[in-house]
């Protein structure tokens, strides 16, 4: 049996590889987002092991907020440096300040992209575990003096001596390239940009004079870090905590392999719906070289080969295939991951990548999915080769059932039965595991269409079919009726596409209704005539100097800066909002039921009605909010609003923000113009003094408007690009069925062009066979797709989904391109079919 | 035009419908080389029923091959009506077996997908040309197919799939129809039916006919039998007989 394996394997080597690379795709692209996942958590882990390398204790206060995106603390007092400092066991102890600094260019841009990318920051020069190596020119002394890191430098061209503006939350400031520095070695922190001050400076710009974020340790000779830390915790107030130099780089990682989670995910989902389109072509493939075999098998059957020998050959043929074809794409994996991450940088998101990192975890995740996926696949077709009667043998070659069998249909059904409840649980109720009830619902409603859609296949090939052989005569006619042959082929065939469209199709749902959405929200809610927004996304972002100065402007009657926080509330992590209280009812429309914005005090805090009512609370109720910076304080409930679109749960008065947040940035100032004043003539004033603040982009409400459907639309470019993979992989099954099919008629073929078919015809007959196969599948997958959109916008309908929006030109689109899809994918079988030497052909058996 | 008139008209065209001159067809290279056609010439007029025999191997399938435009000659030309295949590139040599030539193949002679009057009207709907319903229905009447068009091949018998083929080569009027070993899968009874229809083509139709077979008694219905070997043309035979057939064949082969 092995023997025979081996000899089906190489005899039909072309039928194998074509399939075998819709598992090369898969695993190349499943390995490769396993790398670069495993290789951006390397880059983090190298650059806090850089930051860690020589602080033997850190520190800080033990007020902390957890969020997505790290942990944030309050400051400490500066004081507490000198106490540990004095210490025996102490060789050193320095402070460490930083935060939001952005570089502007010589250009007068500002550089980076915080909003989704690496991040700004500026610090302090500290002498105590600073990472920091000087390249060129020396450490800053003076006020006016800032080191930049290399990268930031060699992009912006900046030597020693040059000016900068460096973007900090007092406005633009204007400083002296004093020097250029490495991080440990490497030119930039994972990309980000880096500003170091003069301590003093820095604690002035960026911290608090008096107090640091933390203080950096280094232990005297011959002390540990943990008796260190022991020594350190004890002269220590309550509040403020030692850790060890090797907790703080632990915990450093893995608050960055926390975030890098979301992106692990996404990536894997892609992924695996690769894996998933694949496993339709394999047990195509497996299904109709079966079918061809039939003979063969039978002959086996007949000279008395078990059915379990059957089996076990077409499984270990299955297993074979996975295994070179795993690791094929083990290797394309490489290629991938480097092209993922150019895909990534080309749509925005930069991220970090040293050396790539290749684990022995990818290795197996990739063989055991490779060849797990390709045996399972070929699970049915092999029972369904041991089933063949020996009598077979003597009958047609391909006798394949030609309607749609009873146990599909149940299939079908059932799965289809089982899939929804698990998808509506996944969007609309509210467990941990949404994701994967989504996940599993979504896959199963493919699989039940999948299996349910030969019943359309005739129907819908007949329909369409007519015009084309109305048009095109018998290569049209020919078409038709091969599409219609063999159903369930055509209908699988079709399904990997399906499972693309549908996608991309629910997405482009998605997309559409969120932007529709957004824009109801901005016309209800924001009365303003301009939106002067950082790019910043709420990390760091507009100095409070601007909206200070655009009211001073009389052509604007009012400007409203919103910053944004997070706090702890009731055991969870929320987005807080500041607002100006004297300003935002002329631009912003909350929707306050209680409570007056313009009387609210430091001590007052707004809430969304929802939010109040699920815990009882009403205008005077008292909530326990714990900021990172100022710890728990007790707020009063002073305003009950029911628009939760632009400010979430919470607002506080910019007031409340200032006294119990470290720094106050605007991310958005919204501007509303006099009575009166020139709406061309105000916009210009308005710029006029944005253009001191590099990263202020002026906008005016149908720009802002624009500009988050821009957002919407870069996010949706990668998650096509992504699907796109599946589509390629779709047509790889098409071609693969076409190959196979034409191979199996060869025969008439011969005959056809022995009467007098042309080429040119029989390769119209197979192109428009498969355009007929392809756009059953995206007619299939536009209505899964179209559903899919539908309980996706129903699902949010809580998160402000008010607008369900089908792109009608976007699914013509679709529809154009899967024709254009099925002429590509023919291209190679028709050229094929169409060279065939037409007397051995005929001749063939 | 009708048949009426088209008929006799051939009848007193006396120009061959094809003519082979000197054909030589090799197979292989140098030392395994086949020479399936040795120097065959020969004239096939219009309206006339040519038969070919001879023994397997003799090189009949391959004569009516290159005579059909399947397969070039080593040297040598054909020629169908005044076209020198010779001269005709791939895309011309199909749209000549579309327009000119009818098939009978002795198997596998039609598109499986296809009901009996689309594989009969094939060739015509091929070239976009219309189809004559006179004709086609003075064809599917003479092979009495009237009750099987709706069928697929699969649905019909085996001498009624050879039935559909001879309807099919007819239908387009070709110059000239070729037919290799059309009743080989036949019994003997369906086998006599269709030849008589390809007899009842050249009398009544005014087709002509070149037949390849093993079968004294199906070369006995042509005008004349050619018998080839080792690639050439050695003996014709005019009003032939089985029994001289049968003569003609110990004689050859023994
Ligand atoms: N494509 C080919 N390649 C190589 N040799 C060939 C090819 N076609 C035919 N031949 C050889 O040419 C010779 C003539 O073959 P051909 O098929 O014409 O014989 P035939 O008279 O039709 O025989 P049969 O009565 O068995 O059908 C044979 O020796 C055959 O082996
Ligand atoms: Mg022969």
């Amino acid at each position: 049996m092995f023997a025979l394996t081996l000899r089906n394997l190489f005899a039909k080597k072309g039928r194998v590889v074509s399939m075998s690379i819709a598992i090369v795709v898969a695993v190349a692209f499943l390995s490769g987002s396993l790398v670069l996942v495993d290789t951006i958590g390397a880059s983090f882990d190298d650059l806090f092991e850089t930051i860690g390398e020589d602080v033997d204790v850190v520190v800080r206060s033990s007020n902390v907020v957890e969020t997505d995106f790290g942990d944030l603390r309050s400051s400490i007092d500066e004081a507490l440096v000198e106490e540990v400092q004095a210490l025996a066991e102490v060789e050193s102890a320095g402070g460490d300040v930083g935060g939001y600094a952005q570089l502007v260019d010589k250009n007068g841009e500002a550089m980076g992209n915080p909003g989704n990318g690496p991040p700004t920051l500026g610090f302090g020069w500290s002498d105590v575990g600073n990472p920091m190596v000087l390249v060129a020119g020396s450490e800053p002394t003076g006020p006016n003096d800032v080191v930049i890191d290399k990268q930031s430098a060699d992009t912006a061209g900046f030597e020693v001596g040059d000016p900068i503006t460096v973007l900090l939350e007092s406005g633009p400031g204007r400083f002296v390239v004093s020097g250029i520095a490495r991080f440990g070695d490497a030119d930039s922190a994972v990309g980000a940009s880096l500003a170091l001050f003069e301590f003093s400076t820095a604690q002035a710009l960026i911290g608090e004079p008096g107090r640091v974020d933390t203080i950096s340790v280094t232990a005297a000779d011959g002390v540990g870090q943990d008796e260190l830390r022991t020594r350190i915790n004890s002269i220590l107030p309550t509040d403020v905590e030692a850790i060890t130099g090797s907790q703080a780089t632990d915990e450093a990682k893995d608050d960055i392999a926390t975030a890098l989670g979301f992106f692990n995910t996404f990536m894997l989902i892609f992924a695996v719906i690769a894996v998933f389109v694949s496993s339709f072509i394999i047990y195509n493939t497996f299904s109709i070289l079966v079918a061809q075999r039939t003979r063969e098998l039978a002959l086996l059957r007949a000279l008395g080969a078990r059915r379990r020998q059957i089996v076990g050959s077409v499984m270990l043929e299955a297993l074979l295939i996975g295994l070179i074809a795993s690791a094929v794409g083990l290797v394309g994996g490489l290629a991938v991951a480097e092209g993922l991450k150019r895909l990534l940088d080309a749509v925005g998101v930069s991220i970090p990548t040293g050396g790539v990192v290749f684990t022995v975890a990818t290795v197996w995740t990739a063989f055991i999915v490779g060849i797990g996926v390709t045996v399972l696949a070929a699970l049915i077709p092999s029972r369904r080769a041991a089933a063949t009667a020996p009598l077979a043998a003597i009958r047609e070659a391909t006798a394949s059932t030609l309607s749609t069998g009873r146990a599909r249909i149940a299939f079908g059904l059932v799965v289809g039965a089982l899939a929804l409840p698990s998808l509506f649980a996944g969007l609309f109720a509210d467990t941990g595991s949404r994701l994967e009830l989504i996940g599993l619902g979504a896959a199963g409603v493919f699989i039940s269409v999948a299996a349910l859609s030969p019943i359309l296949a005739r129907p819908f090939a007949r329909v369409v079919g007519r015009p084309i052989a109305a048009m095109r005569g018998v290569p049209g006619e020919l078409a038709m009726e091969n599409a219609i042959r063999n159903p369930k082929r055509t209908a699988t065939t079709a399904s990997a596409l399906m499972i693309g469209v549908g996608l991309v199709g629910a997405i482009a749902i998605f997309a559409s209704s969120a932007k529709a959405s957004i824009n109801d929200i901005i016309d209800r809610s924001l009365i303003g005539d301009f939106v002067v927004d950082s790019g910043t996304g709420g990390f760091g972002g507009l100095s409070p100097d601007l909206a200070d100065r655009l009211n001073q402007l009389p052509e604007v009657e009012a400007a409203s800066g919103v910053r944004f926080g997070f706090v702890e509330v009731d055991e969870s992590t929320q987005s807080i909002y500041a607002i100006d209280t004297s300003t935002i009812e002329s631009l912003v429309d909350v929707g306050v039921v209680e409570g007056r914005i313009d009387e609210m005090g430091p001590g007052d805090i707004g809430v969304f009605q929802d939010w109040a009512d699920d815990r009882g609370l009403g205008v005077g109720s008292r909530l326990n909010v714990r900021f990172p910076e100022s710890g728990s304080q007790l707020l009063t409930v002073s305003i009950i609003f029911t628009e939760d679109e632009l400010t979430e749960n919470f607002f506080i008065s910019h007031e409340a923000y200032d006294a119990n947040f470290r720094d106050s940035f605007d991310f958005q100032v919204y501007v509303r113009r006099a009575d009166g004043a020139d709406s061309v003539q105000t916009r210009a004033a308005i710029e006029a003094v944005a253009s001191d603040y590099a990263n202020a982009e002026v906008q005016n409400i149908e720009e802002y408007k624009d500009s988050i459907a821009a957002q919407i639309d870069q996010l949706l470019g990668l998650v096509y690009a992504l699907l796109a993979l599946a589509v390629l992989i779709a047509l790889l099954g098409i071609a693969n069925t076409l190959a196979l099919s034409t191979l199996e008629r060869t025969r008439e073929l011969g005959l056809l062009r022995a009467v007098g078919m042309t080429r040119r015809q029989l390769r119209s007959a197979v192109r428009w066979e498969s355009v007929l196969i392809a756009l059953f599948g995206a007619l299939l997958g536009a209505i899964v797709g179209v559903f899919f959109g539908w309980v996706i916008v129903k699902a949010l309908e809580d998160e402000g989904f008010s607008a369900f929006e089908v792109p009608y030109v976007q699914f013509a689109v679709i529809g154009v391109l899967a024709v254009i899809a099925g002429v590509i994918a023919s291209g190679r079988p028709a050229w094929r079919a169409a060279k065939l030497n037409i007397l051995e052909a005929i001749a063939m058996e | 035009m009708t048949t009426g008139v088209r008929a006799p008209e051939r009848e007193a065209d006396r120009t061959a419908a094809a003519r082979v001159d000197d054909a030589v067809k090799t197979f292989g290279k140098a030392t395994t080389e086949v020479r399936a056609l040795d120097g065959v010439s020969g004239s096939f007029p219009r309206g006339g029923f040519t038969a070919i025999m001879g023994p397997s191997g003799s090189g009949k399938s391959t004569l009516l091959h290159c005579m059909a435009g399947l397969e070039p000659l080593s040297s040598g030309h054909v020629f169908i009506g005044e076209t020198d295949l010779a001269e005709l590139d791939d895309s011309d040599l199909t749209i000549l077996r579309r327009d000119r030539i009818g098939f009978v193949f002795q198997a596998f002679n039609l598109v499986p997908t296809l009901d009996a009057a689309k594989n009969i009207t094939l060739q015509l709907r091929l070239g976009r040309h219309p189809v004559d319903r006179a004709w086609f229905d003075q064809v599917v009447d003479t092979l009495r197919l009237r009750d099987r068009l709706g069928h697929r091949p699969s649905e019909l018998s085996g001498g009624e799939q050879q039935r559909v083929a001879v309807a099919r080569a007819l239908i387009n009027r070709p110059e000239i129809i070729f037919a290799d070993e059309p009743t080989g899968n036949l019994d003997s009874t369906s086998g006599a039916e269709v030849l008589g229809f390809m007899r009842r083509a050249v009398d009544d139709l005014g087709q002509t006919v070149v037949m390849v077979t093993h079968d004294a008694s199906a070369a006995a219905i042509s005008d004349r039998v050619l018998f080839l070997e080792d690639g050439r043309l050695v003996d014709e035979m005019s009003e032939p007989t089985t029994d001289r057939i049968l003569d003609r064949l110990k004689a050859m082969g023994g």
